[in-house]
């Protein structure tokens, strides 16, 4: 689109289905997010997340039931660790890592950075880099700030400096936008192009806006719907060539019937042979090759004009 | 002791208010479609994107979602529209044109209906500037993709609109069929298209839709609605009456939803006398062959 500052974040039109390729024979591309956040606010992380019972199963049998899941099925996941769970749990991280997933960062307590000057954001981005650094014995190479219960959107949250920052912190990827439901550059500057690959998530796909959602109650389990929303995603997705994403939390998915739910939806993927799993850092490396930002992204001009009574 | 003097005017005020508003709608006898039509099935978009978001100061990632319906769902529901037969109305706010003009064009070219949905998504309180608002998203989209628009979903004053050249409004569900209405005082009539929020895509598959609170999200998935609307049609054809579809290209450009639909109007086609027509082709039928009433 024609660029306009604190409205747009990147060109005015998608890539269109024919122009989107996948690798070898692979029609379409399938990320699974692990968020292992539990912070069910925009304030992050607090002891009270962590102390009830679903936490204490997500951080043990809910993860243990939905990595063998993944390990059965074959799936390559992408591991999202705020730097508090990192160091809550680094033997679990690890070991998801060995499994073969990616390990990517989701703040110091998953809080909502928004509220944050840019200086203190930075020293918490860098925080949170070194410690998942000398966890995983590498620096993530992608960032994710997915939503929370509670928050007031189900888009997650970010500053306006998060993308810069994460720039020039080293960051390859941002793992969450909802302007495409491809990878797309998230532009921070439209004189320079300076602009950051960010990935899609949109809410229909993760299980905790379905599961008992925002808390218990009556009425609020819908892991049906949940399950019809994948299976829909993926097929027009699939028909398309497109891309499909699918965000999991064990505490929520990894319980009995919802597990039963997950399983039945990766036994639909596990026979087709032309779905192409990469991780995210997989498909970011790919991207930047076929569809770098130089040729791909199409910026024009703003031609936005300012008035009196309107907006600016 | 009961004041019933004082209870009697509460009750005739009562009476009042609802006698006045209602009034201010006339609505058609003996309506019927042209010969062979049994149904006049408008799909509507509000193509609104991120602007409203940007008016409502919500934060960036909202923006972004916004942005989907800009830069994918609209082309989406183009190809959609367009490779069915259908002709669209597309509510536009004039401002989208300096956002999102390729669109808007390529709309226009397939030989949708560009109507305004307000310059920047609202209305504002002082007469003088919404008057102001109503002439530059007016000119907006003429210059953009080249016909005046005659139509509008907003609430804007009836007597700006008919001065500026609109014929009708979409909003509001006070009937099935097309219906007139008034300014308070009785004057300015225009015809209205109405459709209602139980056949809004936003309802269904839009989070926090109009501040509702998070317990109160229900988002859902598109074989439920396609049944629900696949009823909502199947009712309004038997009695030969009206539906009005509202999509929002942000919410309904999803694939999965786009497939959905795809279903819905095949589905809708196996029927004999389904009329797909523009908002502006039903309103210019009504206006003609259901004039209103003298006021």
């Amino acid at each position: 689109m024609p660029w306009k500052d604190g409205y747009t974040i990147s060109d005015e039109i998608t890539l269109f289905d024919d122009a989107v390729r996948w690798p070898d024979v692979n029609r379409v591309c399938m990320t699974v997010m692990l968020d292992l956040s539990l912070a069910s606010g925009p304030q992050g992380l607090t002891a009270a997340d962590l102390r009830h019972s679903p936490a204490t199963f997500g951080m043990n049998e809910g993860l243990a039931q939905v990595r063998a899941t993944l390990k059965r099925f074959g799936i390559t996941a992408t591991v999202t660790v705020p730097a508090a769970m990192a160091r809550i749990m680094p033997d679990a991280v690890k070991t998801l890592r060995d499994d073969g997933h990616e390990i990517a960062a989701q703040g110091l307590k998953h809080e909502d950075v928004s509220i944050l000057s840019r200086d203190e954001e930075a020293a918490r981005l860098a925080m949170t880099t070194e410690i998942l650094e000398e966890l995983n014995g590498q620096r993530p190479e992608g960032w994710f700030s997915l939503p929370r219960p509670n928050d007031p959107f189900a888009v997650g949250t970010v500053s306006p400096n998060t993308h810069d920052l994460l720039i020039d912190a080293g960051y390859r990827y941002m793992g969450n936008g909802l302007s495409d439901d491809i990878p797309h550059y998230w532009v921070t500057n439209f004189e320079s192009e300076r602009a950051i690959l960010t990935l899609p998530y949109f809410y229909h796909f993760d299980d905790q806006f379905f599961l008992m959602f925002p808390k218990k109650g009556t009425g609020l389990e819908h892991a049906d719907t949940l399950f019809a929303n994948w299976n829909a995603e993926f097929d027009a997705q699939y028909k398309r060539g497109r891309y499909f994403n699918m965000t999991l939390h064990p505490y929520a998915v990894g319980w009995c019937n919802r597990l039963k739910l997950l399983e039945d939806f990766l036994t639909r993927i596990s026979e087709l042979s032309d779905v192409w799993n990469p991780t995210a850092g997989e498909v970011v490396s790919y991207w930047l090759r076929a569809y770098p930002k130089e040729s791909a992204l199409k910026l024009e001009p703003s031609i936005w004009k300012d008035y009196a009574g309107s907006l600016s | 002791m009961t004041d019933t003097e004082q209870l009697t005017r509460e009750l005739d005020e009562l009476e009042t208010a609802a006698k006045t508003y209602d009034a201010q709608h006339e609505f058609i006898e003996n309506f019927a479609w042209p010969d062979g039509t049994q149904i006049a099935v408008n799909f509507t978009c509000d193509f609104d994107t991120m602007l409203f978001r940007r008016y409502l100061e919500e934060t960036p990632m909202q923006l972004a979602q916004g942005e989907f319906g800009g830069r994918v769902g609209i082309w989406r529901l183009i190809e959609l529209f367009d490779g069915n037969g259908v002709t669209a109305t597309i509510f536009t706010p004039g401002r989208i044109c300096e956002l999102y003009p390729q669109s808007l064009v390529a709309a226009h070219k397939a030989g949708f209906e560009i109507a305004d949905h307000m310059w920047e998504h609202h209305v504002p309180k002082d007469m003088q500037l919404e008057h102001d608002h109503i002439q530059k998203s007016t000119t907006a989209l003429e210059k953009t993709v080249g016909k005046r628009p005659i139509g509008t979903r907003s609430r804007h004053t009836n007597s700006l609109l008919l001065e500026e050249g609109y014929i009708y409004n979409s909003h509001g569900s006070a009937a099935h069929l097309p219906y007139y209405e008034r300014d308070a005082d009785g004057e300015n009539c225009m015809i209205n298209l109405p459709f209602h929020y139980a056949i809004d895509d936003a309802m269904f598959f839009s989070f926090a839709w109009l501040s509702s609170e998070n317990a109160a999200q229900r988002i859902t998935d598109p074989n439920r609605v396609l049944d629900l609307w696949w009823d909502a049609f199947d009712q309004q054809y038997g009695q030969g009456g009206y539906l009005n579809i509202c999509l929002h290209p942000f919410v309904s450009g999803r694939a999965m939803r786009i497939e959905m639909l795809d279903r819905l109007i095949a589905r809708m086609k196996t029927r004999p006398g389904v009329w797909f027509p523009s908002c502006e082709d039903v309103a210019r039928y009504c206006l003609n062959a259901f004039p209103a009433k003298e006021s």
